[in-house]
């Protein structure tokens, strides 16, 4: 569509001199279509033909014509399709900016709706259900529910995405008027595929969306991941469209099959979807083999070996763009089971003409991948690129090759190759080498001898970077002994302290400095003075007080002065890695979206009512951890801070303090019950239980039963571990995976349902019998739970969905174990623990 | 798919937007085209020139096609992947109808474009990107009203590629075998990577629903049916065929059959990735003479059988950025200076197999570098051919058959051709 006023006065100078820009023209033309408007003379549509093309065209080089709108409606009150096409298309660029002449073009659309022309139905029901107008969405109805019902599934097509158009304009409305139930009838029983993908797309959305507030849609959605639902769509995915196959793909992605043998057959099913030639199918097939058989490492395993080669084939055939989305994914799996694709390294081997974003990528997988066969050719072609391609990819090989060395592998070898492009004498690649030896040497200090001697060699006028600087000036400063003319190296250094933008530099200069003098005083004395004397009269505020400090430091006792500046060091070991297992594993989850190509989760890139469809997976995510789902925080908080609320905990818990009972949350006891939430193996949870009894007696919920009488009311076949920790990752994996073993609905005692204001206080409550509240939300009258138990004598868990609504004191939970043959003794231990609750 | 797409922009070479479609609404033009035109001109940096950017809670997504970009926007966690893969589909529904997408062709086309940006999407959500299919939803200048609009057919068909009632007066198929080899050679001459991209790309010309079955020389069939392998049969690695090829069938027998669309499209697509042997090797040697001149001697040899011949050959060679006056020589075809690739491009019409052809080029150095002239880059040797009439995998046609009810006689043509792809030999 044509882009909105603003925007197109400024189109309108840039397109080209011979198209028009004054008024004149358009009254011209509001003329013309004026004297068409009745006509009916041979060749009339044709020369109106001519006049919309103009329009049109006008229209999109930025050409305000909305003044010939009413021309153009009795212009196409025709039978000619083409007419009618590009009226519409005027009428939905200028409808959202004129209501009013929206509500012209209502009656005219609805009566097209019904013309005999499929054609024309489909296209005006699509057109109107375009206009976006708030205050029109009364005449949709009528036409979306014929739609829906129509003979020609265009129309229906057309239908089932304006039933997801209505509801982005009216969501009551659309409600209201059942058209989701509508669209899923038609879903399951409509004969072209392309209708029920259309109805699959709606009503994901819409469901995801509802699913916050109601508690009809998340059954729905339930009900959309169902074997029924599930089946029914794979035995027809290949009457689907390619795109309407990803669709699909992507849903039965998030299937829990409840069986291995499920789990086979889906996979034989659509084993040949990975031949298919649209890479998009190929992408969304392997989602599903690998969400299928997560829990099963050895086919797991098998999964990643056969997705290669069509993975790789991928890689290879299509533009730059293309490879570069397909091997984000292949690099996530790399990074994932980098031993797998050991042996597929030369095809990350990088062309001289790819562009750098491809070239960056696969250096990162070839770093991966590198283990003891094959580090020497790896490093053989990363050095290749050192001196070959553009300074970027210069640098991000230099720095590949120091990771692999930092992994370990062929250390030797590497070093003298490391040493080798200081001999390049180019002075990026100089810079880069000396940060990585640096690396080096913290990690391998039996290295120094080797590279002392080389390092010491280079000028330090041709090194300018400040990080490189800083790196040299460090090694200067820990091998003073080894360096013969450290100290005056130093010195020169210290001359030009003027010259020396980068406070990073200076403040390395000064410690080399001091290392360099407890070394080597007599030669050094002088340059540390000048240090100092300079250091002090910095401007920057730390160079200033470090050098300050070493002073008096040095003023007090010279060997307590060395101790603080150069105490033995140990090698590191393990440098920090940047990036999370759970945030890796978050990614994984999200594999064939935006989060793998940005390698970071969705949540750190989109705002809360974009955040797409609901994932199925995350059924926490609708729900928020602990005690965050505190009384002050309304719903669309609850809704909105879903999944980051699982891995950005910590803030949260402050806020959990405030609100009605406030009073009760004294700092302490509020950290020791959300121990197992925050700090998962350092907080002991032992206290739990006691303090929640403060808590709950201040609430005046009069609740005594203390911890040991959870075991009297359990007998000994089920001991549970009141220390049991689970990180919300990893109950999320196993709720996804195991299968449910018992499902059950039960009555609650009235006065459970009235202790029951917020959903924290069943919280306290529960963990006095060592079952820990994961996540929970809702408000009244639904709350939904997430609760893990572990057995006291072995690791088995078992995972507890618990919804209770409080108007009909009903309370319903679903049993995930890993132990099958406990999980009834588990439900009645749960039931009676619940049904302790608000009796004292 | 996850995710729902808010908007197409087709932008000009220099960012600006020359028509889009706003699909879902919660994303500016204004925005975007500030956004793309400041992205454009940081042209130089590599760094910022990833097809998928953020900026301001948008994710755009973009190719080049000629002077054309497309682009995607959206806020949503989208499918990334399967967003650019549907760009390209876009440009070859483009292609379809105006021949070449460039920036001429979508200004003088600017319904039809808006009719096909309708079709292809619809809030957000891929619909039909099939071009034979669109055709009977968009009728063009080209296509006049005649008949009264039947709906279109594909949506109701079982045969959602094709439509019924196709009918040509010569029914001819033509299949093309088009082998791209990819060639890495290190400055050792080591082969370090090597593999073959294959395509079976068709047209067909064929009335009616014809049925096609095509016969390979694939080792597992020929082993399957219990054929001894008379001639060559080879193994395909990753084989991946066009959505008409019905999949099940392969798994079950690896019989390719299918009804096809009308007009071009691949086939099928594999990849060989075993080693290779180069096809024309190209070695140089240079000498330097002092800071002033270099000379080159360069021997390109074809390793290929006699029968076969390359064509177009074209030999890149670098040379460092500031030489010049050149004074080359060959023994065959022709070579010029390339200012502008920095490089020597020799170029041989005919290069048969089992021979090797020579080439001298002298040429001058300032002999003072200016002090922050850029570090030389070394780049590669890069080679384009043709070889006709040629297979590296040995891939054969051993039929093609076409039944159709009503019987009609079809004359299927068969080439073969193998082509050079990323061909590089480092010095």
């Amino acid at each position: 569509m044509a882009p909105p006023p603003a925007y197109q006065t400024q189109r309108s100078h840039s397109s080209s001199p011979s198209q028009p820009s004054g008024k004149s023209e358009v009254s011209d033309l509001k003329l013309q279509l004026r004297q068409l408007a009745g006509s009916v003379a041979p060749g009339a549509n044709d020369s109106k033909r001519e006049l919309f093309k103009k329009v049109i065209s006008y229209m999109t080089v930025g050409i305000d014509v909305s003044s010939v709108f009413s021309e153009m409606v009795m212009c196409s009150a025709t039978s000619d399709i083409v007419l009618k096409k590009m009226c519409y298309l005027y009428v939905g660029n200028y409808a959202k900016y004129n209501p009013d002449l929206a509500l012209l073009t209502i009656n005219f659309l609805q009566r097209d709706c019904k013309d005999q022309d499929p054609m024309i139905r489909g296209l005006a029901l699509r057109s109107l259900c375009s206009l976006r107008v708030a205050n029109l969405v009364e005449y949709l109805i009528g036409p979306l529910g014929s739609g829906l019902k129509d003979s020609s599934a265009y129309v229906r097509t057309v239908a089932a995405v304006g039933v997801l158009k209505l509801y982005h304009i009216s969501a009551a409305t659309c409600i209201e008027a059942d058209f989701p139930a509508m669209l899923k009838h038609l879903m399951l029983n409509d004969r072209d595929a392309q209708v029920v993908a259309n109805c699959l797309s709606a009503l994901q959305e819409i469901w995801s969306s509802e699913a916050s507030s109601s508690e009809v849609a998340s059954r729905e959605i339930d009900t959309l991941l169902s074997k029924p639902v599930i089946y029914y769509l794979l035995n027809r995915i290949r009457e689907f469209s390619e795109w309407a196959q990803c669709l699909v793909l992507e849903l039965v992605a998030k299937y829990v099959p409840s069986d291995t043998n499920e789990i086979f057959d889906i996979m034989n099913l659509l084993e040949d979807r990975l031949q298919h030639a649209n890479g998009a199918v190929v992408l969304a097939t392997i989602k599903v083999f690998m969400q299928l058989t997560l829990s099963m490492t050895d086919v797991h395993q098998q999964v990643y070996e056969r997705i290669k080669a069509p993975l790789i084939t991928l890689v290879s055939t299509g533009g730059p763009e293309q490879s570069y989305a397909v091997l984000s994914h292949l690099h996530l799996l790399v990074m994932r089971a980098p031993m797998l694709f050991s042996s597929d390294y030369k095809h990350f081997y990088c062309y001289y003409n790819e562009p750098t974003y491809v070239k960056k990528l696969k250096l990162e997988m070839l770093t991966a991948v590198a283990n003891e066969n094959n580090t020497y050719e790896i490093v053989t072609e990363l050095c290749e690129y050192v001196a070959n391609v553009d300074i970027p990819i210069a640098r991000e090989s230099i720095r590949a090759v120091g990771k692999i060395a930092l992994q370990q592998y062929d250390v030797n070898a590497i070093v003298d190759r490391l040493l080798q492009f200081l001999e390049m004498e180019k002075d990026h690649v100089t810079a880069e080498t000396l940060v990585l030896i640096k690396d080096l040497l913290r990690k391998y200090p039996q290295w120094s001898q080797d590279c002392i001697a080389v390092v010491g060699s280079i000028s330090s006028k041709n090194v300018q970077e400040p990080t490189a600087k800083a790196a040299l000036i460090w090694m200067l400063g820990e091998y003073a002994q080894d360096m013969a003319d450290a100290p005056y190296i130093l010195g020169s250094l210290i001359d030009n302290w003027e010259e020396e933008d980068s406070a990073e530099v200076r403040l390395h200069l000064l410690t080399a400095t001091m290392k360099c003098f407890f070394r080597r005083p007599p030669e050094t004395q002088k340059a540390l003075g000048a240090a100092l004397a300079a250091g002090i009269a910095d401007f920057h505020q730390d160079v200033h007080d470090r050098a300050l400090f070493y002073y008096r430091l040095l003023q007090q006792n010279i060997s307590v002065a060395e101790s603080v500046v150069n105490p033995p060091k140990q090698a590191v070991s393990v440098f920090a890695d940047t990036q999370s297992g759970e945030i890796k594993d978050r990614i994984f989850d999200e594999f064939n979206s935006l989060s793998v190509v940005y390698q970071k989760p969705s949540y750190m890139f989109t705002d809360k009512e974009h955040r797409g469809p609901f994932e199925f997976s995350d059924e926490l995510g609708n729900l928020s951890i602990g005690e965050s789902a505190d009384s002050v925080i309304p719903v669309e908080r609850v809704e909105a801070n879903d999944k980051d609320l699982l891995l950005s905990k910590s803030e949260k818990e402050e806020s959990g303090v405030s609100g009605n009972n406030a009073v009760a949350y004294s700092t302490p006891v509020h950290d020791a019950s959300s121990g197992p939430l925050v700090a998962l193996d350092t907080q002991p949870v032992a206290q739990a239980p006691q303090a929640t009894i403060a808590i709950d007696d201040l609430l005046g919920l009069s609740f005594t039963a203390p911890a040991p009488a959870a075991s009297q009311l359990a007998p000994p076949p089920l001991k549970l571990n009141a220390k049991a920790v689970m990180d919300p990752g990893t109950f999320q994996q196993k709720w996804r995976q195991l299968p449910i073993s018992i499902s059950q609905a039960f009555q609650m005692a009235p006065q459970g349902v009235a202790a029951l204001t917020t959903p924290q206080s069943l919280l306290w409550h529960m963990q006095g019998y060592s079952i820990h509240c994961i996540a929970s939300g809702g408000q009244a009258p639904n709350f939904k739970y997430f609760f893990f138990a572990q057995k006291a004598e072995e690791p088995s868990t078992f995972l507890v969905e618990c919804i209770i609504n409080t108007s009909s004191c009903k309370a319903q939970i679903k049993i995930k174990a890993d132990d099958q043959s406990s999980s009834q003794a588990f439900s009645d231990f749960f039931q009676s623990a619940l049904s302790k609750f608000g009796t004292a | 798919m996850s995710g729902a797409a808010s908007a197409l922009f087709l932008l000009d070479i220099k960012g600006r937007v020359l028509i889009w479609r706003d699909y879902r609404g919660d994303v500016s033009a204004v925005q975007a085209e500030r956004f793309f035109t400041k992205l454009i001109e940081k042209e130089g940096d590599p760094q910022s020139q990833d097809p998928v950017v953020y900026d301001n809670g948008v994710t755009y997504m973009f190719i080049q096609h000629n002077n054309v970009y497309l682009m995607m926007a959206t806020r949503q966690n989208c499918n990334a992947a399967s967003l650019l893969f549907f760009l390209h589909r876009v440009v070859d529904v483009f292609k379809h109808y105006f021949e070449e997408l460039e920036e001429e062709s979508l200004r003088d086309n600017f319904v039809v474009v808006y009719e096909l940006l309708d079709e292809i999407m619809d809030f957000g959500y891929p619909q039909f990107t099939e071009a034979t299919i669109l055709t009977e939803y968009i009728k063009t200048d080209a296509y006049r009203m005649e008949v009264t609009q039947k709906p279109p057919m594909a949506v109701t068909n079982a045969v959602s590629w094709r439509s019924e009632g196709i009918v040509y007066k010569k029914n001819e198929v033509f299949l093309d075998v088009v082998e791209s080899v990819n060639m890495l050679v290190n400055s050792n001459g080591q082969i370090i990577r090597s593999d073959v991209v294959g395509a079976l790309k068709m047209r067909t010309y064929l009335s009616g629903m014809p049925e096609c079955k095509l016969g390979l020389n694939d080792r597992v069939l020929l082993e399957a049916q219990g054929r001894t392998t008379k001639g060559k049969a080879i193994d395909l690695d990753d084989i991946k065929f066009h959505q008409c090829v019905r999949l099940a069938r392969f798994e079950n027998d690896r019989t390719i059959s299918f009804i096809p669309p009308d007009g071009s499209f691949d086939l099928m697509t594999y990849r060989l990735s075993a080693q290779v042997k180069p096809l024309i090797w190209v070695e140089a040697q240079i000498e330097r003479h002092s800071r002033s001149r270099i000379e080159m001697m360069v021997k390109s040899r074809s390793q290929f059988k006699e029968r076969s011949t390359a064509t177009n050959v074209e030999i890149e060679v670098p040379v460092p950025s500031d030489a010049t006056n050149p004074n080359i020589r060959t023994s065959m075809g022709s070579a010029s200076y390339a200012p502008e690739k920095d490089a020597l491009v020799w170029k041989i019409k005919s290069f048969p197999g089992g021979k090797e052809y020579m080439m001298r080029a002298e040429l001058t150095l300032p002999s003072i570098r200016s002090e922050d002239a850029p570090p030389e880059r070394k780049a590669p040797i890069r080679v384009k051919f043709e070889i006709p009439y040629f297979t590296v995998s040995g891939i054969q046609v051993r039929y093609l058959k076409i039944i159709e009810k009503s019987g009609y006689q079809s004359l299927p043509w068969v080439r073969y051709i193998t082509v050079a792809g990323e061909y590089e030999l480092r010095m």
